[in-house]
């Protein structure tokens, strides 16, 4: 026993100068990677360290959710970048999402026809690079009409080669994210009031939601202004309402369609998880296929999946880096822009790496809080 | 000690060697004739109105013809160049390396090239700016008529700064949307994504003549965002081979100048009508004495390619597809900024 104990703290000891060695055998590599990167750039005459940040631009990109100018510093511009990126980003994992639960639970389906075009639509969008499909999503956008010619919608809404414009609120742009994002906490925190009827919930919330934007609009729109402006034409372009560029529509088809053709995959993957007894126990009971679905296949289904679901997350927030091929204005053009009229080449793809850790951390800490909650008791 | 005794000789050799230097010729030139052919910076593909291939496989262009003139200067026949294909990146270290004897090649005149990459320039031939192209049907000739427009650019590029600058100056509200790649560029803007496209004029001028069906839907505003002088680029360490360059193209200059052309050259030589011409096609002797050239190099050149006014015209000017206006790179007579030096 005494032996044993000892045999054991000798393998630890062991252990734990090996962990130490290799620890140290990585700081030093990375020590002298900085320190020679750092005497390689001074003598080549290069600056290096950060103080480039506050250094105003000069040049200008398509996209921002905020006011921009080519005065900006380029702390200003990289944060404008970011995000895009997250917009970007969290626009394309919810659209791929529901689409990849439609098409996903489409090739589980019994007809013929709906499982065949699901599969289709998985092996077409799956198979061909995002890049290529991108580009194709952004050749045929551009040739729709010109902005003079644009296909409207009730004159509220207009179509054009140059974006989609629809109605909006005339609060800024920031306001109108808080807002939506109090809407959609409001909305969780309702929902979980389990002592009130659904209905009730839904009243409360419409009205919390309704309270704030009025209280937005009272604060923060300008003098004169209406609640809603309308999109209308007025030289060269549309003036009023919420401008989607053009390059930000095709990024997002472009990514909802690659993302969803993976999430329907996993989505089928946890749908055949789903032990057969169970379906048949719900059948023997009566119940309809589409409550079979909600209550027993989708509960079943959601903890098998969210591991894998987290990572097409992951992975589609990283595929808005290729939005350079088309000129939106994403972290990863802001940042490869930069280094072309900088120069502080490693500087900028220290911060790009760090922007997508924190992005992707975050979204992965998610995932496995989520992942937590819906675990099944006892498993 | 012996070491040193040569080497000291081999130095008092050359110096020896320095008064007949003053009419020989430069190391560059030197090789040239030696080795019987010119090597001469090309492109990989066609860059339209300077380096481009034609449908006989023939190389043409301004900057070929630069060359074919230079080549005629030093071994009396155009057909000796040989012309080497190089992308734009290949071009400075194949330059250094000897692969070609001199970069002809819409190069511009940078602090950074002259002095980091350990080159030397000639005289500016050629003068290009960042102008603005758009769309006819929306009635513009100036960017001040942009205002709320969509501008494209190419990404990473100094012309996006230079529009950016531009019209933030004018105080013209836009949009700018920069594409990473000439292509994809070039499609949006003939998709109507953009109602302008910045680029470098003459690009732009060879665009309008030759990619787009119907060159009157698209108008070069009358703005001249910025201007690159464009020159030919050496290798350090030979001002003698400068000095010919720049000697090269004042004779084309001056041959414009006193209308000395391909078709009268042999006339003028015989019955020179000004000094300056007597001196230039070596009725009078010195210009090729001076250069350790052969008294007819500038006639011989002339009566090869022309003068400036012709190489211009046969492929950039009216008798291009490209029809681009002399403008700035006309002679300073006319109204443009070319000039030469004095021919004494």
């Amino acid at each position: 026993m005494a032996e044993a104990v000892i045999l054991r703290r000798k393998f630890s000891a062991k252990d734990l100068a090996i962990q130490a060695l290799f620890l140290a055998v990585i700081v030093v590599i990375v020590a002298e990677a900085v320190s020679s990167a750092r005497t390689n750039l001074a003598e080549m005459g290069l600056s290096s360290g950060l103080a480039f940040l506050d250094r105003a631009t000069g040049w200008s990109y398509s996209f921002s959710l905020i006011d921009h100018s080519i005065d900006d510093s380029y702390r200003k511009t990289l944060f404008i970048g970011f995000l895009n990126t997250l917009f970007l980003g969290l626009v394309s994992i919810v659209l791929a999402t529901v689409l990849g639960f439609a098409v996903g639970t489409a090739r589980d389906a019994n007809n013929i026809a709906v499982r065949s075009s699901a599969t289709i639509f998985i092996q077409l969008f799956r198979n061909i690079p995002l890049i290529l499909q991108l580009v194709f999503w952004y050749a045929v956008l551009i040739h729709m009409p010109g902005p003079r010619q644009a296909m409207s919608i009730a004159d509220a809404i207009f179509i054009s080669n140059r974006g989609v414009m629809v109605p909006g609120l005339t609060i800024p742009t920031v306001a109108g994210i808080g807002l939506t994002i109090f809407a959609v906490v409001a909305g969780v925190l309702i929902a979980r009031l389990s002592a009130l009827r659904t209905s009730l919930k839904l009243l409360i919330w419409l009205a919390a939601v309704a309270a704030l934007t009025l209280l937005l609009w009272v604060t923060l729109a300008p003098e004169g202004a209406g609640l809603v402006s309308a999109p209308e034409l007025k030289g060269l372009r549309f003036v009023g309402g919420l401008p989607l560029p053009i390059e930000f529509v095709a990024m997002v088809i472009g990514i909802t369609l690659y993302g969803a053709a993976y999430i329907a995959e996993v989505v089928r993957g946890g749908l055949q998880e789903v032990p057969k007894g169970l379906i048949e126990a719900g059948r023997a009971l009566g119940l309809q296929e589409g409550m079979i679905w909600f209550k027993i296949k989708m509960p079943m289904t959601l903890r098998t999946i969210i591991p894998p679901l987290g990572n097409q997350w992951v992975f589609l927030m990283k595929a808005t880096t290729i939005g350079v091929a088309i000129g939106f204005s994403d972290l990863f053009m802001i940042v490869s822009t930069s280094i072309t009229q900088s120069g502080q080449t490693l500087e900028l793809i220290g911060i790009l790496m760090a922007a997508f850790i924190l992005i992707n951390f975050t979204l992965a800490q998610l995932v496995n809080l989520l992942n937590a909650r819906l675990r099944l008791k006892g498993h | 000690m012996t070491k040193t005794l040569k080497s000291l000789l081999a130095v008092m050799a050359c110096a020896a060697f320095v008064p007949s230097a003053l009419a020989a010729e430069s190391a560059t030139i030197k090789m040239i004739e030696e080795r019987g052919t010119m090597l001469c910076s090309g492109h990989n593909g066609s860059y339209f109105g300077f380096v481009e291939v034609n449908d006989k496989n023939e190389w043409r262009g301004l900057d070929i013809d630069l060359c074919r003139a230079m080549t005629t200067a030093i071994l009396g026949d155009p057909n000796k160049v040989q012309i080497v294909p190089l992308s734009w990146a290949q071009r400075f270290p194949a330059l250094q390396s000897g692969d070609v004897d001199i970069i002809i090649k819409a190069t511009g005149w940078t602090m950074g090239r002259d002095t980091e990459l350990g080159l030397q320039f000639s005289l500016p031939y050629f003068f290009g700016g960042t102008q603005l192209m758009a769309h006819s049907d929306l009635g513009i000739t100036q960017a001040t008529q942009l205002e709320g427009g969509t501008i494209c650019v190419e990404a990473g590029t100094t012309i996006e700064r230079i529009v950016a600058d531009y019209l933030k100056t004018l105080g013209v509200e836009h949009t700018m949307i920069s594409y990473e790649k000439a292509a994809e560029l070039r499609a949006a803007y003939l998709a109507n994504r953009c109602d302008a496209f910045a680029g470098w004029g003459p690009n732009l001028a060879v665009l309008r003549a030759t990619e787009i069906d119907n060159p009157d839907q698209h108008i070069i505003l009358e703005d001249q965002l910025s201007s690159e002088p464009i020159s030919a680029a050496m290798r350090q360490g030979d001002e003698d081979f400068v000095d010919f360059t720049n000697w090269m193209l004042a004779a084309l200059l001056l041959a414009e100048e006193h209308g000395v052309t391909m078709a009268n050259v042999e006339e003028m030589a015989a019955n020179p009508p000004n000094p300056t011409v007597a001196r230039l096609l070596g009725s009078t002797p010195g210009i090729g004495e001076r250069l350790g050239l052969r008294e007819t190099w500038a006639r011989e050149m002339i009566a090869a390619v022309g003068n400036f006014a012709e190489i211009y015209d046969r492929n950039l000017g009216k008798d291009s597809p490209y029809k681009l206006e002399r403008g700035l790179n006309n002679l300073w007579s006319h109204g443009g900024v070319l000039y030469a030096p004095i021919l004494d």
